[in-house]
C-alpha cells in the first residue's frame, strides 16, 4: 500500500482516495441524460468519446441526503472515470484534489467513519496531502441499497 | 521467421477445427466427395507448410494421411470406419504437435509409425495408378507413397514441392482468406470510427452554419460516404457467424458417443446467426457443457433405446435463432428425458426444497432446479460429464452475460435446453422515440406499426388506471411511456403517436410516445447493473450526434405491466356499433397544390410521396412526364410557369394498374374527413368540398383524375414483338412497334405469346421448310400493291401496320 499512488477527491467535502490504477482517466463532465426511474444516486449516462459512461453521484451513492451537504460543498464539474465489472463509470465529485502516494497502510479509526461511510470505506489511509479515506469501489458502485440488500439476502 | 512459424500454427488451428466436422461428416457418408476434398486439402496443406519449416514428423504423419486420402479420392479404397478413425488420430497428433510447437517444448518422441500403420496405407499401391488418379482430383500432387518417404531426412522431392506450392495456391484461392487480430485492437477501431462519425456530424453541423460551399461540401460528402461505409465494415468485424461455434460439435459428439458406446446423429441448424465474436466464446463453454450432458444423461444406450422401441440411433440437434435483440439456442435430445422424481428427491434430500413445496410444485418448476447450485443427479460421476461442474455454472456463466436458461422434458422422450442470449454489443435495427424531451430507442423487431391518428379515431378509453385502443378493430392495451418511465408529460395529447409494439408470445400492446425521431442500426452497449435492475432498459447506445439513449426493454416493460398473458389472452372486440361508428370516416392526404388551394386526395390511393429535382420533368410532349424509379410516369398540378424550386413534392397515386402523379407545392397531414362532402359541380376533378378543422378542403376526384390522366407506368407486362432481322427493322420499324407499346425483345428471349413480325419471303420459307413460327405474326411485303388475298402488309403502310399491331395487342391480351 505504502507508496501506491492514489487519486485524491472530496465528496460532501471529505477527502477521499482512489487508487490510481483504478482510475481511467477524469473528464470534464458534460451533458448527462437521466435514467427514469434508476436509483436517486445513478445521475445518468453521458457520452465519453463512443463509450457510454453510467454517471454516479457520490454523495448520493454514499447513502448521504442531498440537504444540507449539496450547497456548502461547491462542485467543479469533473469526474473520474473508473471500471468495474466491465462497466465503466463516471464519479461526480466535488472536486479532485491531488494525485499522490500513500504513505500508510490502510488503517480503521475508533469510532468507525459513521455507518454510511464505513461501508464504502475501506479505511482511512495517510497520504502526501493529509489523511483520506480509501474508497471500496464496488462498494461505492453498489449503491446505499446495498447495505440493505445485504441483510435481505443474509437473512 | 516467427511472424511466419505464428501464421503457421493460426492456420492450422482453424483448419483443424473446421476439418473435424468434416470427417464426421464424410464418415457417415464415404461418397461426399466435397468432405473429402476438403479434409485432403487440409492435410495437403499442411504437409505443404511443412515444407518451409523444419517438422519432418508432422511432415511425414501429414503426407500418410494425405496418402491414404489420396487413395480414396482415386476410388482405390473405400473410406471405412477403421480409416476416419486412423485419419482423425494423425488429426488429433497434428494438433498435439502443433500446441507443442507454440508452446516451444519438444513433443515425445515416437508413436507416429504406430498411427501411420493404423492408415494400413498399401505398400503394394503400384505408383503409376497412384499418378493417374490423384491427377483426376483438383490437385496434382506428385509424391510417392508415404512407405518411400518414412525415416528418409528428405521430405519432398523436388518436383514435389513445386506442385504442392500450386495446389496450395489453388487452394488458398478457393478458401476465404482470413486473419488474427485481437478483440481489443477491434473494438479501438471501432471507438476511434464511431469517434470520427460524431466529429464527422459536429463538422457538418459547423458547415451548415457557415453556409453552401461548393469547393468544401464536395468533399465532405465524399467523406460522408466513406466514413459510412467504413463504420459498416467495423461493425460487421465483430459478428461472426455462431457456424464458428458448431463446427466443431460434429467431432465432439462423434468422440463422445464413442466412448460412451452410443450412438448420436447430430442436427446443427441456423448456423448463419451471426453473434457477437465475444458473445460466441462465452457461451462455448455452456453449449459444450449442455451436449456432454445430453449425451452422458440424455441419450439412452442403443439396447435400451431398442427395448423403449425408439431407433437406435440417438439426435441431438442444436438450433439457433435470432429473435428480437436475444439469440434463442435450443439444444434438444430424444433420450430418456428426465426424472421429476429423482430430481425432486434429490432436491429434498439437499434441503433445496421441502417435501410441503415439493408437493405444490409444478412440474416444469421443479425441472428447472437442476440449475440451482450444487444439483448433480448422475449418480456416477463419469469422466465426461460429471466433472463437478454443475448446470448452475452453466446458468451462471450465461446469466452473467444476460442471458438466461431453461429445461423442459417428457419423460421418456425428450429433454430440451432453450438458452436465451441478449445481443449485447452487436447491432440491431432501432426505432428512437421522444417523450418528455428525452429519447429512447426500442428495438425495430418489436414494432408493428406506427400509427399517429386522433384520440377519436383509436377510440382511446381509460378503464380505471388501463387505458385502451381500438387498432385493426381490436382492444388493445396502451401503455403511456411518459407513465412507465415516470416522466412528467402533458396529459394524453390530442394526437399520440403509437408504437404498436408485438411481443415474442404474440401480444400486442401499444405504446403511446410524443415523437418518432427516427430509426436506424444501433450498437447497443450493456448498462451498469444497478441500472439493470431497474428492468425497464436493455441497454444503452450512442445516436450519431453522439448523445446517449437508452434501449427499452420491450419485453420487460410488458411483463411488468402484465401485459404478457399467461395463456393467450382473449381478443377484446369493441362492439359491432362501434365499430360501424369509428368506420366511415375516411382518410386523406391533405396538400396545397401549385394553385395555392387547399386539397386532399383519399389516403388509399396515395401510394406515397416523391421528391423529384426539377430537372426531371419533361414537358416535351404535350403533357409532363417525370421519370422515377425507371418509370414514366405522367404528371399533373404542375403550374403553368417555370417552377421557382429545384425539388419538387410528388404524391404517388394508384388506381391499382395506373399510376400518375400529382405535383404539390406542400404535403401538409393525413386526416379525417370527418365532415359531410359537398360536390363542385363547376370543377370536374372535384369530388367536392369539405371542411377540416373547420377550413375548406378540396377533395380530388379520383376517377375524374384517372379517367383523363391516367396511363399504366410504361415497362410494365407490354406485349412483345420480335422483329426481322436487318437495319430497317432496327432503325426504322422498331420505333413505330415500340410506340405501339411493344416491347422488342430477340427472338432467344421471346415467349410463346410474342409477336412476331416477319418479312413476307423468310415467312414462306419457314412455313416450307416447317419452322416453327410464333402463334401471332404480322407479314410484310416490299411491294406496295398488294397480290391477291394475301394477309400481308405494305412495309411503309403505316394505318396498317399500326392497325395490325393494335389488333394483335387486343388478340394477346384476350
Amino acid at each position: 500500500m505504502i507508496g501506491e499512488l492514489l487519486v485524491v477527491a472530496r465528496i460532501a467535502g471529505r477527502a477521499c482516495a482512489f487508487g490510481a490504477l483504478d482510475v481511467r482517466s477524469v473528464i470534464e463532465i458534460g451533458t448527462v441524460t437521466p435514467i427514469p426511474r434508476a436509483p436517486a444516486w445513478i445521475a445518468g449516462i453521458a457520452a465519453l468519446r463512443s463509450q457510454a459512461l453510467t454517471v454516479i453521484d457520490c454523495r448520493r451513492a454514499i447513502g448521504l441526503a442531498g440537504g444540507a451537504g449539496e450547497a456548502a460543498w461547491p462542485t467543479d464539474h469533473r469526474a473520474i472515470v473508473v471500471s468495474e465489472g466491465g462497466h465503466s463509470y463516471a464519479l461526480l465529485v466535488d472536486m479532485i484534489e491531488d494525485i499522490t502516494t500513500a504513505a500508510s497502510e490502510a488503517g480503521q479509526v475508533p469510532g468507525g467513519f459513521g455507518a454510511e461511510w464505513s461501508r464504502i470505506a475501506s479505511g482511512m489511509v495517510e497520504t502526501m496531502a493529509g489523511p483520506a479515506l480509501l474508497v471500496d469501489l464496488s462498494a461505492l458502485l453498489a449503491g446505499p441499497e446495498g447495505l440493505s440488500r445485504e441483510i435481505e439476502t443474509a437473512a | 521467421m516467427d511472424d511466419l512459424l505464428a501464421d503457421f500454427i493460426a492456420e492450422t488451428r482453424e483448419m483443424l477445427e473446421a476439418s473435424g466436422g468434416e470427417l464426421v461428416a464424410w464418415e457417415a457418408d464415404p461418397t461426399d466427395r466435397a468432405r473429402l476434398d476438403a479434409i485432403f486439402r487440409f492435410v495437403h496443406t499442411v504437409k505443404g507448410n511443412c515444407g518451409f519449416f523444419d517438422f519432418p514428423r508432422l511432415a511425414s504423419l501429414s503426407h500418410a494421411a494425405e496418402d491414404a486420402l489420396a487413395d480414396c479420392r482415386a476410388g482405390r479404397r473405400e473410406p471405412d470406419q477403421r480409416l476416419v478413425t486412423a485419419v482423425l488420430a494423425i488429426i488429433d497428433r497434428i494438433a498435439a504437435m502443433v500446441d507443442a510447437i507454440e508452446a516451444k517444448e519438444p513433443f515425445p518422441e515416437g508413436g507416429d509409425e504406430d498411427l501411420i500403420a493404423g492408415l494400413d496405407v498399401s505398400r503394394e499401391t503400384p505408383e503409376n495408378p497412384a499418378l493417374e488418379g490423384v491427377c483426376e482430383g483438383s490437385g496434382p500432387p506428385l509424391h510417392a507413397p508415404a512407405s518411400a518417404l518414412l525415416g528418409s531426412g528428405e521430405e519432398q522431392a523436388p518436383a514435389g514441392r513445386r506442385s504442392d506450392s500450386a495446389a496450395a495456391a489453388v487452394a488458398a484461392a478457393t478458401a476465404q482468406r482470413t486473419i488474427r487480430l485481437p478483440v481489443e485492437l477491434l473494438d479501438r477501431v471501432m471507438s476511434g470510427v464511431s469517434d470520427m462519425v460524431l466529429a464527422r456530424n459536429d463538422l457538418a453541423h459547423r458547415l451548415r452554419q457557415a453556409g453552401t460551399q461548393p469547393t468544401i461540401d464536395g468533399p465532405f460528402e465524399r467523406l460522408t460516404t466513406i466514413l459510412s461505409d467504413v463504420r459498416d465494415a467495423i461493425t460487421r468485424m465483430r459478428m461472426q457467424r455462431i457456424e464458428t461455434l458448431f463446427a466443431a460439435l460434429p467431432r465432439m459428439v462423434r468422440d463422445l458417443s464413442a466412448e460412451l458406446g452410443k450412438q448420436v446423429m447430430i442436427d446443427l441448424d441456423g448456423g448463419d446467426v451471426e453473434l457477437d465474436r465475444e458473445m460466441i466464446e462465452t457461451i462455448r463453454d455452456p453449449i459444450t457443457h449442455l451436449i456432454r450432458n445430453a449425451i452422458d444423461h440424455g441419450i439412452e444406450s442403443p439396447s435400451a433405446r431398442l427395448a423403449a422401441g425408439k431407433r437406435e440411433i440417438g439426435l441431438l440437434s442444436i438450433a439457433a435463432r435470432q429473435s428480437g435483440n436475444t439469440i434463442s439456442i435450443v439444444i434438444s435430445d430424444d433420450g430418456r428425458g428426465l426424472d421429476e422424481e429423482r430430481i425432486a428427491a434429490k432436491a429434498v434430500a439437499t434441503g433445496l426444497i421441502t417435501e410441503a413445496e415439493r408437493a405444490a410444485m409444478p412440474r416444469e418448476k421443479l425441472l428447472n432446479l437442476i440449475f440451482e447450485p450444487g444439483f448433480s443427479t448422475a449418480e456416477t460421476v463419469s469422466n465426461v460429464s460429471g466433472r463437478g461442474v454443475g448446470l448452475d455454472v452453466v446458468r451462471q456463466n450465461l446469466e452473467k452475460v444476460g442471458g438466461s436458461i431453461a429445461v423442459k422434458s417428457q419423460p421418456g422422450e425428450a429433454t430440451l435446453f432453450r438458452l436465451q442470449i441478449p445481443l449485447t454489443l452487436s447491432i440491431i435495427a432501432g426505432l428512437t422515440v421522444e417523450i418528455a424531451g428525452q429519447r429512447f430507442a426500442i428495438p425495430q423487431s418489436y414494432v408493428e406499426e406506427i400509427v399517429q391518428a386522433s384520440s377519436q379515431a383509436l377510440d382511446f378509453t381509460r378503464l380505471g388506471e388501463t387505458a385502451l385502443v381500438t387498432f385493426r378493430g381490436n382492444r388493445v392495451p396502451c401503455l403511456m411511456l411518459g407513465e412507465v418511465l415516470g416522466l412528467a408529460s402533458e396529459s394524453t395529447p390530442a394526437e399520440p403517436t403509437l408504437v404498436m409494439l408485438r411481443l415474442a408470445s404474440g401480444d400486442l400492446f401499444a405504446l403511446a410516445v410524443e415523437g418518432i425521431h427516427g430509426h436506424g442500426d444501433i450498437v447497443v452497449k450493456p448498462l451498469a447493473p444497478a441500472v439493470m435492475r431497474t428492468g425497464l432498459y436493455a441497454g444503452s447506445t450512442l445516436l450519431d450526434d453522439g448523445q446517449p439513449v437508452l434501449l427499452l426493454d420491450v419485453a420487460n416493460i410488458a411483463a411488468q405491466a402484465n401485459l404478457m398473458a399467461e395463456t393467450r389472452g382473449r381478443v377484446f372486440k369493441p362492439l359491432a356499433q362501434a365499430e360501424a361508428a369509428a368506420e366511415p370516416a375516411a382518410r386523406a392526404m391533405l396538400f396545397t397544390d401549385f394553385a395555392g388551394r387547399r386539397a386532399a386526395v383519399r389516403l388509399e390511393l396515395v401510394q406515397r410521396i416523391e421528391t423529384a429535382p426539377a430537372s426531371a420533368i419533361d414537358r416535351s410532349a404535350g403533357r409532363p412526364r417525370v421519370v422515377i424509379d425507371g418509370m414514366i410516369l405522367p404528371l399533373v398540378g404542375l403550374p403553368d410557369t417555370p417552377l421557382a424550386q429545384s425539388k419538387l413534392r410528388l404524391l404517388r397515386l394508384s388506381d391499382g394498374a395506373c399510376d400518375l402523379l400529382y405535383a404539390v407545392r406542400e404535403v401538409e397531414d393525413a386526416v379525417e374527413l370527418a365532415d359531410t362532402l359537398r360536390p363542385v359541380p363547376e370543377d370536374p376533378f372535384a369530388e367536392g368540398i369539405t371542411l377540416v378543422a373547420g377550413q375548406p378542403v378540396t377533395l380530388i376526384d379520383a376517377h375524374a383524375l384517372f379517367a383523363a390522366h391516367g396511363e399504366a407506368p410504361l415497362p410494365a407486362n407490354r406485349p412483345r414483338a420480335v422483329l426481322p432481322e436487318g437495319d430497317w427493322a432496327r432503325s426504322i420499324l422498331a420505333p413505330l412497334v415500340a410506340a405501339a407499346g411493344y416491347e422488342i425483345v430477340a427472338p432467344a428471349e421471346a415467349g410463346p405469346d410474342a409477336l412476331g413480325i416477319l418479312f413476307e419471303d423468310v415467312y414462306e420459307a419457314a412455313e416450307a421448310l416447317g419452322r416453327p413460327l410464333p402463334p401471332r405474326v404480322i407479314r410484310l411485303r416490299d411491294q406496295p400493291e398488294a397480290p391477291p388475298a394475301s394477309g400481308t402488309i405494305y412495309r411503309y403502310d403505316r394505318e396498317g401496320l399500326l392497325a395490325a399491331l393494335v389488333a394483335a395487342r387486343k388478340g394477346g391480351a384476350a
